[in-house]
């Protein structure tokens, strides 16, 4: 197939498809971006898949935008007569938690939306499958969500070994032994101390402004 | 003359272990330099073993995610005793650097008894090989003897585990029974978990297989 069709065709797609938007990037020239409203997912990949060979899916990636209540599905499509990539973002309402399955036209989307399913939650409807997957010891909540306290999880459900015991102190005051405790390791308890401020601008930063 | 006995035998255990060749995290890495004639483990007398039944040390190496220590408790459960049972890496003392995951286990000696802890991230074949002369050094003291406390104190082990694996929890090894044997039963054998343990309880039926 003739490889100069691809970006024709991807104009001629913009004026059939409602809200699609293309992003192309110099540097990645056979990546593109394609921004779509959700209703119009399975009419692209139709086309992409019959058109332009898009016959690969090689992933769906989910993005949790917890502050925009929106789920950002990613479509990785890859054409083996044009070598191009093509990466499909939607969004899908995240109260709502269901999206259409693309089984019928990627067999390999059954794991993939398995997948999404048992990590964030998402139903995936006319999927063969939205059993767990992975995580068959899990009876939490889905934990890839923004929601999901991880550190608060792992508090209530796990006990922890003593960070100073008897045997270590002995060491400690033979010399050896180095005791870290945990409000100075985990960055969640770390105490702000004072110091260079390493949120704002970098000090070498500075340094080069300078 | 028992104790005459006793030591030969622990004199002779000490020098004949066999590791079983099961990795758990990514601390697996720095067995193979144990192993092969760098570092050449065998010249104490441990080597590698590919089944549980016939293997001596149960080698954790690193993170044990839940669904991992399931298999590592049904490992452990069918090697033989005396068993010991070591942990490698940070992880499995106290989470490591895995501490906040939902997904991994944080103490492993919350869920079997364990002999020996090499600390590090990773450690160093060096230390892999100080500690197993440690623990022959226990193994041949007598003082190895974690694989007793499983059995006395069964039902703490199976609370944790029950705990994270669910109620429903069982384990083809009739732990009792093995206690019963041994000699072995003490004042934690039995308790509500394994009361819990004895209502669920039903014969095992081969797992489904689906894709
Ligand atoms: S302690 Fe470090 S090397 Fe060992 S399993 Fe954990 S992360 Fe891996």
């Amino acid at each position: 197939m003739n490889m100069d069709a691809f970006t024709p065709w991807l104009d001629a797609l913009c004026g059939r498809i409602d809200g699609m938007v293309v992003a192309c990037s110099d540097l990645a020239q056979r990546r593109s971006r394609i921004d779509l409203p959700s209703e119009e997912l399975t009419t692209l990949l139709e086309a992409a898949k019959g058109e332009m060979g898009f016959v690969h899916l090689s992933a769906i990636s989910c993005v949790d935008w917890i502050e925009e209540g929106e789920f950002e599905l990613v479509y990785h499509l890859w054409s083996y007569e044009q070598n191009q990539l093509l990466s499909i973002h939607i969004r899908v309402a995240r109260d709502l938690g269901r999206f259409q399955s693309v089984y019928d036209l990627y067999r390999p989307a059954g794991f993939f939306e398995r997948d999404i399913h048992e990590m964030y939650g998402l139903y995936f409807e006319g999927a063969p499958d939205m059993e767990k997957f992975i995580l068959t010891e899990w009876n939490g909540p889905p934990p890839m969500r923004k929601d999901f306290d991880s550190e608060a999880f792992v508090g209530e459900t796990f006990d922890w070994q003593q960070y100073n015991p008897e045997w270590l102190q002995e060491i400690v005051a033979a010399g050896g032994g180095v005791v870290v405790p945990p409000t100075e390791q985990r960055f969640s308890q770390r105490k702000k101390v004072d110091g260079p401020d390493w949120s704002g601008d970098h000090p070498q930063a500075k340094r080069g402004q300078e | 003359m028992s104790r005459v006995f006793d030591e030969l035998t622990n004199f002779a255990r000490a020098r004949s272990l066999f590791i079983l060749h099961y990795c758990t995290g990514c601390g697996a890495i720095e067995l193979p330099p144990v192993m092969t004639s760098r570092f050449d483990m065998e010249r104490l007398g441990v080597s590698p073993m590919v089944t549980p039944r016939q293997a001596d040390i149960l080698l954790v190496t690193g993170y044990v995610s839940i669904k991992t220590l399931k298999r590592v408790m049904l490992t452990y459960e069918q090697m033989g005793s005396p068993k010991y049972v070591i942990g490698i890496c940070s992880c499995t003392v106290n989470g490591g650097m895995y501490w906040q995951s939902y997904a991994t286990a944080k103490r492993l000696d919350e869920y079997m008894p364990v002999d020996l802890y090499i600390a590090g991230c990773m450690p160093r074949p060096e230390a892999v090989i100080s500690g197993l002369r440690e623990l022959m050094k226990k193994i041949e003291q007598g003082e190895a003897n974690s694989w007793k406390e499983y059995y006395r104190n069964y039902d703490y082990y199976l609370g944790n585990q029950q705990h994270l694996f669910g109620d429903q929890w069982q384990t083809p090894v009739d732990v009792i029974g093995e206690a019963e044997h041994y000699g072995l039963v003490g004042d934690g054998t039995r308790g509500e978990h394994t009361a819990l343990l004895e209502q669920v309880q039903h014969p095992l039926k081969p797992l489904e297989m689906r894709l």
